[in-house]
């Protein structure tokens, strides 16, 4: 028996209607790509400046002349605290430290002994009962004079919601590629079947149903968006490779290692068959709804 | 009911055109042959039209096989258009297949084993006599080859109805006759023909009925000599002028 995929009758090899929605397609998944794999990344980012907001209080002591009358201070401000319910941990940064986290904003400065650098304690949190910033700040005022604590709630909530929202935008971009690539379909599914008009009359006047001509149409769609999908993905991965390497190199200190994982890729290869099953059902759709108006 | 066909106060009109048709009454009993006839004008073609849907008249009833065509629902359409062969005047075969495609379509539509399709298909091809052009495509046939085309098609399926528009017009004698022996064949078989035609010995040699279109009104004729008046002579007199231009 001779192969039929997309049946013989409608002659769709010679459309250039049809030879142009493979790179449409293609467009379109490849800014899908991106924006999935945004998603991805924006979520795991959120994750982690929630697990911050939670588990993290920055506590600021002033330097003062003596540094080993600091170091007891220090000593004293770490006992009061670790005794303090709720929490987990509480330890001192050293010097170097704190000098490595200022040198991007100081550069050499920071390491010069005229600016009096703060001391910095790192206190972890029980997510359950933390304390609040002002009732440590009230627990070390008294000894501690100039004392400053910082939950980094306010800054990193507005963080947080900006992240929400860019994930937010990274799905509105997905679902609008996904209406652009249906109305490409209509398109040129439309023009298609100007184009094969006297086609389509003939077989109907022979008998045809019309889901027998649809179904031509549409499984010519799904192919083309099928090639059209694959090769948008093929030339997302390389790109969100090479993104990914870069923003490496930027360092965001406060954002989590950038990273791509298996649910990425996974999604991201899944763009193939939703881009080919959009291609079928929209191109079945507008074939139906066009030939109910023909007699 | 045996009706193939019935028409009631049929009324068609293009546009805002004249009425080509008018009150337009008639009906086809199963196995029966006619000739449809008129000036170049008339209307044949729209008449056939209607009785293959591809066109809606503009009042008036038609049924095909007992069935009320405007209250058909879209998809029993193709059922009812299986049951009815057509042979363009325009021929409308598919440029881009080949004789035998053509040929298959309408078994192709109805799902048919393709072995089966080759069997059926080769064999009316040789019938009419393209046994070596099987595989040709439409533009590389001469007229006469394109009819013949388009006559196997449009009876590949054992059509109930066959409605051909000047099937042997662009044929030589011998072959007009090898094809009006093959609607003969046909309805013998029970299928109801109607043939528009400007060929009037045809007509007369046969001394079949004849549908007559004039001024948009239909006349069922038991046979030409029927027809009183010179009225038949008449109705081809402007067609032989056609003929040997
Ligand atoms: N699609 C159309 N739009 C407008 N007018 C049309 C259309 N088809 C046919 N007509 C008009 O309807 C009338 C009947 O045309 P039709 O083709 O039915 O005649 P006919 O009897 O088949 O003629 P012929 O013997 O030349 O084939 C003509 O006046 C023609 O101009
Ligand atoms: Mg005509």
């Amino acid at each position: 028996m001779k192969f039929r995929f997309a049946g013989p009758e409608l002659p769709f090899a010679r459309d250039d209607t049809t030879r142009f929605l493979p790179w449409l397609m293609a467009f379109m998944v490849f800014l899908a790509a991106l924006s999935v794999a945004g998603f991805f990344v924006l979520g795991d980012a959120a994750r982690a400046i929630d697990r911050g907001i939670e588990n993290t209080v920055t506590i600021q002591l002033p330097a003062g002349d003596n540094v080993k009358a600091d170091e007891d201070r220090i000593a004293g401000a770490l006992t009061m605290l670790r005794a303090m319910p709720g929490v987990a941990s509480a330890e001192a940064l050293n010097r170097e430290k704190i000098v490595q986290l200022l040198e991007p904003w100081l550069g050499a400065a920071a390491r010069s002994t005229e600016i009096p650098l703060p001391w910095v304690i790192d206190v972890r949190v029980d997510r359950a009962n933390a304390p609040k910033a002002e009732a440590i700040a009230a627990l070390l005022q008294p000894y501690i004079p100039g004392v400053m604590v910082d939950d980094h709630g306010v800054w990193l909530q507005a963080l947080l919601r900006a992240v929400r929202s860019s994930e937010w935008i990274a799905i509105i971009v997905v679902l609008l590629n996904g209406l652009a690539a249906a109305a490409t379909v209509v398109f040129v599914t439309r023009a298609g079947m100007g184009l094969h008009r006297e086609t389509i009359e003939v077989m109907h006047f022979v008998g045809a149903h019309d889901t027998y001509i649809a179904r031509q149409f549409a499984l010519r769609a799904s192919l083309l968006g099928l090639k059209g999908s694959v090769i948008g993905v093929v030339l997302a991965a390389p790109a969100l490779m090479l993104l990914v390497l870069l923003m490496g190199n930027l360092g965001f200190g406060l954002l989590p290692e950038i990273r791509l994982g298996v649910g990425t890729w996974i999604s991201i290869a899944g763009l193939v068959p939703v881009a080919a099953a959009i291609a079928l059902v929209t191109a079945h759709t507008t074939v139906l709804k066009s030939l109910g108006r023909m007699i | 009911m045996n009706d193939v066909v019935q028409f009631e106060s049929v009324g068609l009109r293009y546009g805002m055109g004249p009425e080509v048709l008018q009150d337009v009454t008639f009906a086809l009993d199963s196995g029966s042959f006619h000739f449809l006839v008129g000036a170049s004008g008339a209307g044949k073609s729209s008449l056939l039209r209607l009785m293959y849907l591809a066109q809606r008249p503009t009042r008036g009833y038609i049924s095909l096989f007992g069935r009320d065509v405007s209250t058909t629902p879209r998809d029993d359409l193709p059922a009812l258009r299986r049951k009815i062969g057509v042979v363009f005047q325009e021929f409308r075969l598919l440029a881009h297949m080949s004789a035998f495609d053509n040929v298959a379509l309408p078994l192709r539509v109805a799902n048919v084993r393709e072995s089966e399709i080759k069997r059926h298909v080769e064999e009316l091809l040789v019938w009419v006599g393209l046994k070596d052009h099987m595989k040709a495509r439409p533009s590389t046939l001469s007229g006469g080859q394109q009819q013949r085309v388009a006559i196997a098609r449009a009876v590949i399926a054992r059509p109930k109805l066959l409605l051909a528009d000047e099937p042997t017009g662009n044929v030589d004698d011998h072959i007009a006759q090898r094809l009006m022996h093959l609607f003969d064949e046909l309805n013998k078989l029970g299928t109801s023909i109607v043939i528009a035609t400007h060929n009037e010995a045809m007509v007369r040699r046969s001394g079949r009925k004849v549908l007559k279109l004039a001024g948009g009104e239909l006349r069922v004729l038991d046979n030409v000599a029927d027809d009183d008046s010179d009225e038949f002579a008449s109705v081809f007199a402007g067609d032989r002028g056609r003929i040997l231009l």
